[in-house]
């Protein structure tokens, strides 16, 4: 009895898999050729010595990895600082600004419209245009908006601070551009997120006497919740794939202190035709990532589920 | 019933979608293969080796004769010269060879290296491109690039251009490219700062500079960066070596104490704010101070003067830069023009080199300022009554090449790295460039 149930348990996961089939196939295709034939070369290129003319591929084990690791300038190290620096930077500030945002917005009562089209506009405008308008803010002595305004009309500083071409002050300007641009896609998630919150709630805050602020403290955050969670992943794993401000702000000066793995990649390949460890590098970029989600989705995870049960 | 034949031809209609994407992608280009004929299957297997290049190239020729075909060049020219390339060089390469027909294409010279390098992986490479001289080792080391010591003619014509330039194409004894046009950096000169600070004509040594530039209180001489091309010719300029003639051994040469005694020099001249660097203190642009009379004279090259007259109208001049010690320095600049491995046509290829390197060429290219290679036109009227061109000609004589070395970029970054600890974390420059040196030894060796 229970083998024919088998059988036709069988025969109809096949029937639902040949139905899907046909539907399934261009996709599955597609992705087969552009997504998953390039992550297994790549695999094998991390553990070779790619001649990318000669199309010569020489099998050298670890040594792409040790190479990139004990590089003398410690590059990999400076870069990899950085990204975990970016994610614990930006995301928060992200965050806080979207929802807070949002919550402004939401308020409102007339203009709304206006004012998601000015925040969302950062994020839908091109990464060039906006890393050009941040070279010019940010550029050294009185010729950037930002030295003019500190040194000359606030006379904050005596010296013109030459924003892009230190460590720390270069990290800044990366981290503020990512917050700008990013913010206004926080603000909308979390602008549909409101739209879910009962008005109930805050009629009953507000017979309580609660102000804006507590309002926002007490409802807004706690019921926001799950959208954190979602943004705080999904800006995570984007602080693994910053690259174009770097390339257009600092390009990793000086000596690779402000470089990230993607630059450091980049770098690798296209200017010392160094594929094998630019391959390296972005596996090992590729295992931290998915160290790191899980690392979040175990700790979000658990927390939701709890909240959820509990309710 | 209904349903079955509604899945038919859902699986119908599917399955076409496939075979025609896949159809798409494999379909080949017929006419350019009807273009070639049947000597592409030898040319097609052409390796870095020049003998096996040179026997299919007889081949060529005897097509090239009948078949119309077209030869992809690429380039970064500006506005200016390629207007002056597509109007006045390229009409007279159509008239010498009506069969020959070469498709122009002007690509972003700030990735241009990096879309070669990725037309290498998919294996699109142009038949002919003009490229930065310090690639041409790494380009060759590759394997992209078509040696063309045996081409006909190659040993006689080879005589006839600039040495400086023509080794920048020599990799492991065989030439890989020929010189198309040469720079160098000379003095970019503002009179009026100059004269601000005591001097009413370009100082001839910078002897007599500095002593001058010790009264102002603004630096007067400012370089972009720490990188190659713009600080090596400080470091030569003050007595400082980068390698051995050969090019072999940084160690001895790097960390001698005259480049040590060069680089101090350098930096009391940064801490003095008589040399000001861009990328450290955060200055303003060279070609901008320049202009607003903030700084008094920089390096850079002869495209810096677009209009010679409106910058003559500012007081801002072409000059040799002054000699230090006695000796003046530059860095040369430049491009090569190369073949790739991947053009099925080497012959007609080549011709378009000789073509380009040509007397006629190189003078209608210099009316737009691209300073020619051959050493017939060093002493052409058109170059020596040029007042900028005359200046960089003549400066080419003290200018040194950079280090030709198929791992170019690396051993750029090597210096800048050094150079950055120096200016900027204050290292200690003994220490600083022992290391650079060991650094670059085993660039130099692999």
């Amino acid at each position: 009895m229970s083998h024919d149930n088998k059988r036709r348990k069988w025969k109809k996961y096949r029937k639902g898999i040949l139905a899907a089939l046909p539907f399934v196939t261009p996709g599955l295709l597609l992705v087969c050729i552009f997504v998953l034939y390039p992550m297994l070369f790549t695999f094998r290129i991390a553990f070779s010595d790619y001649q990318i003319v000669k199309r010569e591929i020489t099998w050298i084990g670890l040594d792409n990895f040790i190479n990139v690791l004990t590089a003398k300038n410690n590059s990999f190290w400076y870069a990899f600082r950085n990204n975990f620096l970016y994610a614990f930077i930006t995301t928060p500030c992200i965050i806080f600004l979207g929802m807070f945002f949002a919550y402004l917005i939401n308020n409102l009562n007339k203009g709304k419209t206006i004012f998601k089209i000015g925040f969302y506009l950062p994020v839908i405008t091109s990464w060039v245009i906006v890393g050009l308008v941040f070279q010019y803010l940010f550029n050294s002595s009185n010729r950037g908006l930002i030295n003019y305004v500190i040194v000359d009309v606030l006379h904050l500083s005596k010296n013109y601070i030459p924003w892009l071409l230190r460590e720390w002050s270069g990290n800044t300007a990366i981290w503020i551009m990512g917050i700008w641009k990013n913010t206004g896609w926080a603000m909308l998630i979390y602008t549909a997120a409101l739209q879910g919150i009962s008005k109930d709630l805050y009629e009953a805050a507000s017979l309580d006497g609660a102000t804006s602020w507590q309002r926002f403290i007490g409802i807004v955050i706690p019921m926001v919740k799950p959208t954190t969670y979602f943004v705080l992943v999904n800006m995570v794993i984007g602080s693994f794939n910053v690259f174009i401000q770097v390339m257009l702000l600092t390009a990793g000066k000086p000596n690779g202190t402000t470089s990230v793995l993607q630059y450091l990649l980049y770098d690798k390949a296209f200017k010392q035709f160094k594929f094998g460890e630019a391959s390296a590098i972005g596996l090992m970029t590729a295992i931290t990532i998915i160290i790191v989600t899980v690392i979040l989705n175990r700790g979000l995870k658990l927390d939701t589920v709890d909240k959820e049960e509990t309710v | 019933m209904s349903k079955k034949i509604t899945k038919l031809l859902s699986m119908f209609l599917t399955m076409l979608l496939i075979l025609t994407s896949l159809v798409g992608c494999g379909k080949k280009d017929t006419s350019e293969e009807n273009a070639t004929g049947n000597n592409d299957t030898s040319t097609n297997n052409t390796s870095t080796n020049s003998t096996t290049t040179n026997d299919t190239t007889t081949n060529d020729t005897a097509t090239n004769e009948k078949e119309q075909i077209t030869l992809t060049y690429w380039y970064t020219y500006g506005d200016g010269e390629e207007a002056q390339f597509k109007n006045v060089v390229l009409p007279m390469w159509e008239k010498e060879h009506p069969n020959i027909k070469i498709d122009p294409v002007r690509q972003d010279s700030s990735q241009y290296h990096q879309m070669i390098v990725t037309a290498f992986g998919t294996g699109q490479t142009p038949d002919v491109a003009r490229i930065d001289i310090v690639n041409t080792a790494s380009y060759a080391n590759q394997g992209g690039l078509v040696a063309l010591n045996n081409f006909d003619g190659f040993d006689t014509s080879k005589a006839e251009f600039l040495d400086g330039p023509l080794s920048t194409n020599l990799y492991k004894g065989s030439y890989y490219g020929l010189p198309l046009d040469t720079n160098c950096k000379a003095a970019v000169v503002n009179m009026n700062t100059l004269a601000s600070i005591g001097l009413n004509q370009v100082p001839a040594t910078l002897e007599e500079f500095i002593t001058a530039a010790e009264k102002s209180t603004t630096p007067l001489i400012s370089v972009s960066g720490v990188g190659d091309w713009d600080f090596y010719p400080y470091f030569w300029l003050f007595g400082g070596t980068l390698t051995d003639p050969e090019f072999k051994k940084a160690s001895g040469y790097l960390d001698s104490q005259a480049s040590i005694n060069a680089i101090n020099k350098l930096v009391e001249l940064n801490q003095k704010k008589i040399l000001t660097i861009k990328e450290v203190d955060g200055t303003a642009d060279a070609w901008d101070g320049i202009k607003t009379g903030e700084y008094a004279m920089f390096f850079e090259g002869p495209w810096f003067f677009g209009s010679y007259e409106e910058n003559l109208a500012q007081g801002i001049q072409a000059a040799q830069i002054p000699t230090y010690n006695g000796r003046s320095a530059s860095v040369v600049g430049g491009e090569n023009i190369v073949m790739f491995t991947t053009s099925k046509h080497q012959d007609a290829a080549y011709e378009f080199l000789k073509f380009m390197t040509s007397e006629e060429v190189q003078l209608a290219m210099l009316d737009v300022g691209q300073l020619p290679v051959l050493k017939s036109l060093v002493t052409n009227e058109k170059v020596t009554s040029n007042p900028v061109w005359s200046v960089y000609m003549k400066q080419l004589e003290t200018a040194s090449a950079r280090i030709p070395s198929p791992n170019h970029d690396e051993i750029s970054a090597v210096w800048s790295n050094a150079m950055t600890n120096i200016f900027i974390n204050k290292a200690d420059v003994k220490s600083e460039l022992q290391s650079a040196a060991a650094q670059i030894d085993e660039l130099l060796a692999q």
